[in-house]
């Protein structure tokens, strides 16, 4: 279909790419301890941008007619905004795995015994178990009127859980996931039920929030707020349209020294990793922050033309719409301190895990104020119980400015990996 | 169409088989700033079969081409074998339909060029761009689309229904120096063309606030009086109580069930609650839900009282209930699971100055930008507020947060004002990696005597 597709673009358009996504994928929900549903899905579609008269057109389809979608692809270019849009000649791609073997051939009853084996590690009096398994396998294939052919083969395995307990009014659910190319196997299974069932125990005991400017230790799950404003921020899209407090301050000191942040789309087998973008632009490893430093912002294609930069290979398709730029693996470099070095730092303040309302907001300006979904009060340095009924607010900018320390165990959930982080000064309100 | 899913049910092994198709066509325009991101017109189809045998667990197949649906009903019927049961998967009964719905399309989205489109939202983009020089940035939306959708299940239901949508969004941003805000409006029908006509205030009104909110102060944490806008009241309705009403969260857990025991007291009498998916053109509206099941008015607290909740078929056979038509998918990818329609807070009595008039201190929060439920805990972030000072509206304030626990918060709507309406917003609900499914909610202005706001302790 991509090659009729681009042979008819190029007798009638200037110049012309498209993405073609296929995959199947299989998805076991087990409820309540045991396995409910087993589901299989079967997803094709192509994206196609073509530029005709100087103006840009897109149109997508999961419909098997290519001519079809070339029409809706000419009638969107026939109103498209004119842009000097210049797609990659091929080049050479660095060897990325995003494919494993074992985890494609893996069978449903192969899949149902990692998910029995979660569950049965979770099972416990009181708790009510769900835990879902899914494993896709699929190809990506980019390719362009200029030569780019690219294709590649991915896999893609999750394994997520969660536990609720109610007792009374009191309600607790503590969840957590991995993803990655490959099978976890019997250890990350292990992990998986053990990082659960450590927050379960820390959470065991209530305890009463503190109230004022004090440190707060963000686990590797609890960052997800930190970062946001960051994520957007360099976005080159929001540096075009003059809305990032980091557009235009490449190589100035925005953060804490010890703050290195980078975009790796090389990580072997991890969620967001490729050689290539959905536009055919080579994939490479970016520093958004270096050292404290603000280090660069991630482009498409078209973003890249209009700022007047070259693309960085962070181009994402979807079936429908244009290719945005998305980050690949966002990887927080590691410090110094062993977890207990961090919680020793804390005479009293909370452990943070997870937020409630974490992207409502005016997010890139980066302040921030949620109430906490699962946090623990810290006292002398010892995790005490459970806080619930408090917010925590603060600029991520301000409190990623001065790191009061950084952990050298990096944690990977899907397509980011982050150590613990200690920030001081994060305001505490309790309700 | 018909005759092929007859076919593919009398193929079907399993003792029961349920099988949707859809064919959409969506036109969607975008604007960033004064530049068109894009404007295009997308096709999808694909289809969902679903396979239940006594004694084993649901099988499931989603699929993006449509040729050979016998073999996807058999698939479905093996991977249901795959799974044994214990405890067998009942569904309630519900009344066999066979009808042909065409929901009123308000202006037939498909008769109109996309060019014609394009300009609309240029117009009212541009509305925004020339507003004031400190908007900075926009992002304004159009979309549309008509779904062509068929369920039919082995019980004998043969359903069709044409499926439209329209959604128009406005995002202006402002900038002063380092300080960056942005305000956001939108409006979500189940209609068409004409539900987007007149909306250059809404565009306007962002762009103001917007600016408005440049100067203006961050609220101070802490507790206080808040009175919630009917738009906040809604999400607030919706995040706070309408997901613990969803019965998939109850109705395998013996501690859950007894916190959600009908007759349990949830607030005072002057407090009702539901869920219509059954109103007129709203975006949660739709004559049968994705099981095939009928949509309806389900009173879930009444004049404090629970009363109801919201089922599936399987959730309602389970806790020997009735199904109430809220089974529902995002598309051909997903399975059905329970969800909420049209949520409300129904109208009380009085008018929102009513509501001022005996707080010293306290917040009046409007517009919502979103909310998160973690089951009893709920944030919900406000657009823009405003201080109540003596009983009067005073000056605007920003980066309002409301936290509360259900619970209490229920207990603390003290007033319900009489001036009820529905919020024809865009955006949608995420439940289980559905997102977004195309709800509404509905409320009058409602006063919680106390609730935390977020915000700088300092």
């Amino acid at each position: 279909m991509i090659g009729r597709l681009l042979e008819q673009a190029s007798r009638r358009a200037e110049s012309a790419d498209a993405a073609v996504k296929n995959d199947e994928t299989v998805t076991l929900v087990f409820e309540s301890g045991r396995l409910k549903s087993t589901a299989w899905s079967q997803e094709r579609g192509v994206n196609v941008r073509i530029r005709a008269n100087g103006r840009l057109g897109f149109a997508g389809t999961t419909a098997n007619d290519p001519e079809a979608l070339f029409e809706a692809a000419l009638a969107s270019a026939a109103i498209g905004d004119q842009v000097d849009l210049i797609l990659p000649a091929p080049s050479p791609l660095q060897a990325v795995r995003t494919h494993s073997p074992a985890a494609a051939a893996a069978s449903v009853a192969d899949l149902a015994a990692l998910g029995q084996s979660l569950v049965e590690r979770l099972s416990h009096d009181g708790w009510q178990v769900s835990a879902t398994v899914e494993r896709s396998v699929g190809t990506v294939r980019v390719a362009n009127t200029r030569g780019v052919e690219a294709s590649y083969d991915v896999t893609a395995v999750s394994l997520s859980a969660e536990i609720t307990r109610v007792t009374g009014d009191d309600i607790l659910m503590v969840g957590d996931f991995c993803a990655a190319a490959d099978l976890p196997g019997e250890p990350g299974v292990a992990a998986l039920a053990e990082s659960i069932r450590r927050r379960v125990a820390w959470a065991e005991r209530p305890a009463a929030p503190p109230r004022g400017e004090l440190p707060v230790l963000f686990t590797p799950a609890g960052t997800g707020a930190l970062f946001l404003p960051l994520r957007q921020a360099c976005l080159g899209k929001a540096v075009l349209q003059g809305i990032s407090p980091l557009g235009g301050r490449i190589g100035e000191r925005a953060f804490d020294p010890t703050l290195t942040v980078t975009d790796d789309p090389w990580v072997p087998g991890a969620s967001g990793s490729r050689a290539v973008d959905d536009e055919g632009v080579p994939t490479r490893r970016l520093p958004l922050v270096e050292g404290g430093l603000v280090g660069g912002f991630v482009y498409d294609l078209e973003t890249a033309a209009r700022a007047g930069v070259p693309a960085t290979g962070h181009a994402r398709r979807t079936t429908f719409g244009k290719p945005q730029a998305a980050y690949s693996n966002l990887v927080v470099s590691p410090g110094e301190c062993s977890w207990e070095d961090l919680l020793s730092k804390v005479a009293d303040g909370l452990v943070v895990d997870d937020l409630i309302g974490v992207g409502q907001g005016n997010v890139i300006g980066g302040a921030f104020s949620h109430p906490v979904a699962l946090a623990y009060r810290v006292v002398g340095g010892e995790i005490v119980g459970r806080v619930k009924d408090a917010a925590v607010a603060g600029n991520a900018y301000e409190l990623l400015g001065r790191i009061a320390g950084l952990g050298r165990n990096v944690e990977w959930r899907g397509s980011l990996a982050a150590p613990p982080i200690l920030l001081e000064g994060v305001s505490v309100t309790p309700r | 169409m018909k005759n092929r899913l007859r076919d593919a049910l009398n193929s079907s092994r399993a003792d029961y088989t349920e099988i949707r198709l859809e064919r959409s066509t969506t036109s969607a325009v975008t604007f960033r700033g004064p530049r068109l991101e894009g404007a295009t017109v997308s096709t999808d189809e694909g289809g969902f079969v679903r396979c239940l045998n006594r004694g084993y667990g649901w099988g499931m197949a989603s699929f993006t081409s449509l040729d050979d649906l016998p073999a996807m009903v058999a698939r479905a019927h093996e991977l249901s074998l795959a799974v044994r049961l214990d405890a067998p998967i009942r569904l309630a009964d519900v009344p066999v339909r066979e009808a042909d719905v065409t929901l009123p399309l308000g202006g037939d989205v498909r008769g109109i060029p996309l060019d014609a489109k394009k300009r609309h939202l240029e117009s009212l983009n541009a509305l925004m761009l020339g507003r004031d020089r400190r908007v900075v940035d926009t992002q304004a939306a159009y979309r549309d689309e008509v779904v062509e959708y068929w369920y039919a299940n082995s019980e004998g239901t043969m359903l069709f229904e044409l499926r439209p949508e329209v959604t128009l969004s406005a995002v202006a941003v402002a900038r002063d120096q380092g300080t960056i805000e942005r305000a956001l409006e939108s409006l979500g029908r189940r209609s068409g063309w004409d539900a987007v006509q007149h909306r250059e205030d809404q565009f306007l009104a962002a762009a103001d606030r917007a600016v408005a909110l440049l100067g203006a102060p961050r609220v101070r944490g802490g507790t206080y009086p808040v009175v919630l806008d009917p738009k906040l009241a809604g999400v607030f309705v919706h995040e706070a109580f309408g997901h613990l009403s969803e019965a998939d969260f109850v109705y395998e857990n013996p501690q859950a069930r007894e916190m959600m025991t009908l007759g349990r007291r949830f607030g005072g009498p002057h407090l009702t609650i539901g869920d219509d998916g059954s109103a007129a053109a709203l975006r949660g509206t739709l004559p049968f839900d994705d099981e095939g099941t009928p949509t309806r008015n389900t009173v879930l607290i009444q004049n404090g009282v629970l009363v109801g909740r919201l089922h599936s078929r399987e959730t309602a056979a389970k806790m020997q209930e009735a199904p109430t038509g809220n089974a529902r998918a995002l598309s051909f990818r997903h399975p059905p699971i329970v969800r909420m329609t049209n949520t409300y807070i129904a109208s009380g009595t009085g008018t929102r100055d009513d509501l001022f008039r005996d707080v010293k201190l306290g917040i009046y929060a409007c517009d919502a930008q979103g909310g998160q439920t973690y089951l009893e805990d709920f944030s919900f972030t406000a657009g823009h507020g405003f201080m109540i000072r003596d009983g009067q509206l005073a000056e605007l304030v920003k980066d309002v947060v409301i936290a509360g626990n259900l619970f209490q918060t229920m207990d603390r709507i003290d007033r319900v004002a009489g001036d009820f309406q529905w919020n024809e917003m865009g955006g949608g609900c995420g439940k289980g990696g559905q997102a977004p499914l195309p709800v509404t909610e509905g409320a009058p202005h409602v006063r919680l005597s106390e609730a935390l706001v977020g915000g700088s302790v300092a």
